[in-house]
């Protein structure tokens, strides 16, 4: 127990333990509220992508649109955020393993060379969830997914 | 044969736009937001404008003052035809003052055949005009926000030879191959020549050659190569062409064949916050003809470039690069060639240095500033190339300097 400074033997004592608590139970919700905030990047695909699941190199070669086609022949339609948004330079780095930067500059030679198409930009979590369940072969990233909608959780290993 | 060839693959590459762009265009009307116009059709563009100066040379302009003739626009559509087949084509207009011709260009306009995939090999074959996809950044040279600097390092990408270096009407293939153990591997083979603009002519040979140049054949060849969880990525490309010049009737020069080979080794490192890429290649020029019909000239220049880049903020990246160029590796201060020329083209003819400063600035996602500053030494990577302009070029040290705004979608 820490030893309260004498001037405090003249209030309440409870009152300092209650402030206590409520101090502590503040900055339990403050680091709950920022977890919630920081939450585990999930890997989301259009239920007609039946692969349960796929490792980080695999992931890497979807999303630099090297492999353009899943193994059942249907196209792969890749969204993204934009390259600063926090969540997409999250599952750039910790997911995928690539700086955003570098992706930006392998879209950019498929965008701009014809060498192939880019990812398709959208601009807000919504319209990535919203995109995701409507398309057919689309996978993107999400945080904190909610189970059930007509979206599929992609199980991404080393 | 390979002129015929690239003549038809023109005349269909034209067709296929104007075909690409109506059905795009309708496509875009007809089912605008919908699942299948976004999936199937993808429209993007860049639009920027610059201001440069070169001081003590004819680099950017032949009055040398600041100079708005650094433009670049460009719009191009992809359209999927099929899972594995797809058409996609750019238009550009360009303007880079006295760096090459300037106007508008159909940039590239191709068939793309994903002939065969799975999950770790994938080869694709592309027939119409491709782009050059065998340097670091030769496959998007006129694109502003994909260049790591406004002018790219004249040593290896001479803008003289633009034209003929920017891509060709042919056939090209791509194989990737990632490994488990070894890491990422692309192979980039094409066959095809390049139309040459009456401009671009001039630019080469001189403005009073007054015939035809033809780029008769052209075949490059690049590999690179990514180890595993490795942040390098090292290149090997080779290059090997022919033109001829047939003389006009009232022609001071005669008729000339040109062969152009190259081969280039390059290295590139991206960290979180820093980059390096360098490229060191040489290339062989033999020259026979132009002069009188036993002229011959063959020599084989050098040059590589070292480039670093630092992101100091999220928005914020500096640059600093060091360049040098040699037009003959047998003469490298350009001495015996002013001796054997009379003094007519001065010993710093024979090389081209370059030390550059700059920084780039993203004011929005699609908006970026830039500006860089060049100390020049020497003047062989300006135009013209066979018959060198001394009256201009006068000076051994030059600087230039250019500001550009861009933006892309």
């Amino acid at each position: 127990m820490i030893e309260l400074p004498r001037w405090l033997d003249a209030v309440d004592r409870e009152l300092v333990i209650n402030i206590r608590a409520l101090a502590i139970t503040l900055l339990l919700l403050f680091a709950s509220a920022s977890a919630a905030h920081a939450g585990e990047v999930q890997t989301i695909a259009h239920p007609s992508v039946n692969v349960k699941q796929l490792t980080k190199l695999e992931l890497r070669r979807i999303f630099s649109r090297k492999q353009t086609l899943w193994e059942n022949g249907l196209p792969i339609v890749v969204y993204v955020l934009p390259s600063k948004d926090k969540l997409h330079q999250r599952f750039s780095k910790e997911v995928l393993r690539i700086f955003p930067y570098q992706l930006d500059r392998i879209w950019n030679k498929l965008t701009y060379s014809g060498i192939g198409t880019a990812p398709v930009i959208v601009n807000s979590y919504q319209a990535m969830h919203d995109a995701i369940s409507t398309t057919p072969g689309a996978i993107g990233y999400s945080e904190n997914m909610e189970k059930g909608g007509n979206i599929h959780v992609i199980n991404i290993k080393e | 044969m390979l002129s015929t060839l690239r003549n038809k693959v023109v005349s269909c590459s034209y067709s296929l736009l104007g075909l690409l762009v109506v059905s795009s265009t309708s496509l875009a009307l007809a089912t605008e937001q919908s699942a299948f116009s976004q999936n199937n059709l993808q429209i993007h563009g860049f639009l920027s404008q610059g201001i440069a100066k070169s001081i003590g040379s004819d680099f950017v302009n032949d009055d040398q003052d600041a100079s708005l003739e650094l433009t670049e626009v460009g719009i191009n559509a992809s359209y999927k035809i099929s899972p594995t087949l797809r058409a996609a084509g750019q238009l550009v207009y360009i303007d880079g003052g006295n760096r090459y011709a300037d106007g508008a260009r159909l940039d590239y306009l191709l068939l793309d055949w994903s002939a065969y995939q799975s999950h770790d090999w994938q080869m694709n074959v592309y027939l119409g005009r491709f782009k050059n996809y065998n340097w670091l950044y030769s496959s998007t040279r006129d694109v502003p926000h994909t260049r790591p600097s406004i002018v790219l390092p004249q040593a290896m990408y001479f803008d003289g030879f633009r034209d003929i270096a920017v891509g060709g009407d042919g056939i090209a293939t791509s194989i990737k191959h990632g490994n488990e153990q070894l890491g990422d591997f692309e192979f980039n083979l094409s066959f095809g020549t390049s139309e040459i603009s009456d401009k671009q002519r001039a630019i080469i040979l001189s403005e009073f050659a007054t015939g035809d140049m033809e780029h008769d054949y052209d075949a490059q060849m690049s590999i690179f190569w990514q180890p595993i969880d490795s942040q390098w990525r090292f290149g090997w490309s080779v290059l090997d062409s022919d033109f001829s010049y047939t003389a006009g009737s009232a022609d001071i020069f005669v008729d000339t064949d040109i062969i152009l080979q190259r081969f280039i080794l390059n290295a590139l490192y991206e960290a979180e916050n820093w980059e390096f890429s360098s490229e060191v290649f040489q290339e062989r020029f033999k020259l026979t003809g132009f002069y009188s019909p036993y002229f011959q000239r063959d020599t084989k220049g050098q040059g590589f470039y070292f480039q670093t880049r630092y992101q100091l903020t999220q928005d914020l990246k500096l640059l600093a690069r060091f360049e040098r160029f040699f037009a003959n590796k047998d003469d490298k201060s350009g001495v015996v060639q002013e001796q054997a020329t009379g003094g007519a083209i001065p010993a710093y003819f024979g090389f081209q240095h370059d030390k550059v400063l700059g920084l780039s600035y993203d004011l929005a996602d699609n908006v970026r500033i830039q500006f860089e500053h060049h100390w020049v030494e020497g003047t062989a990577r300006l135009t013209p190339v066979v018959l060198p302009n001394a009256n201009i070029n006068d000076e051994k040290y030059w600087n230039m300097w250019a500001l550009q705004l861009m933006y892309w979608f």
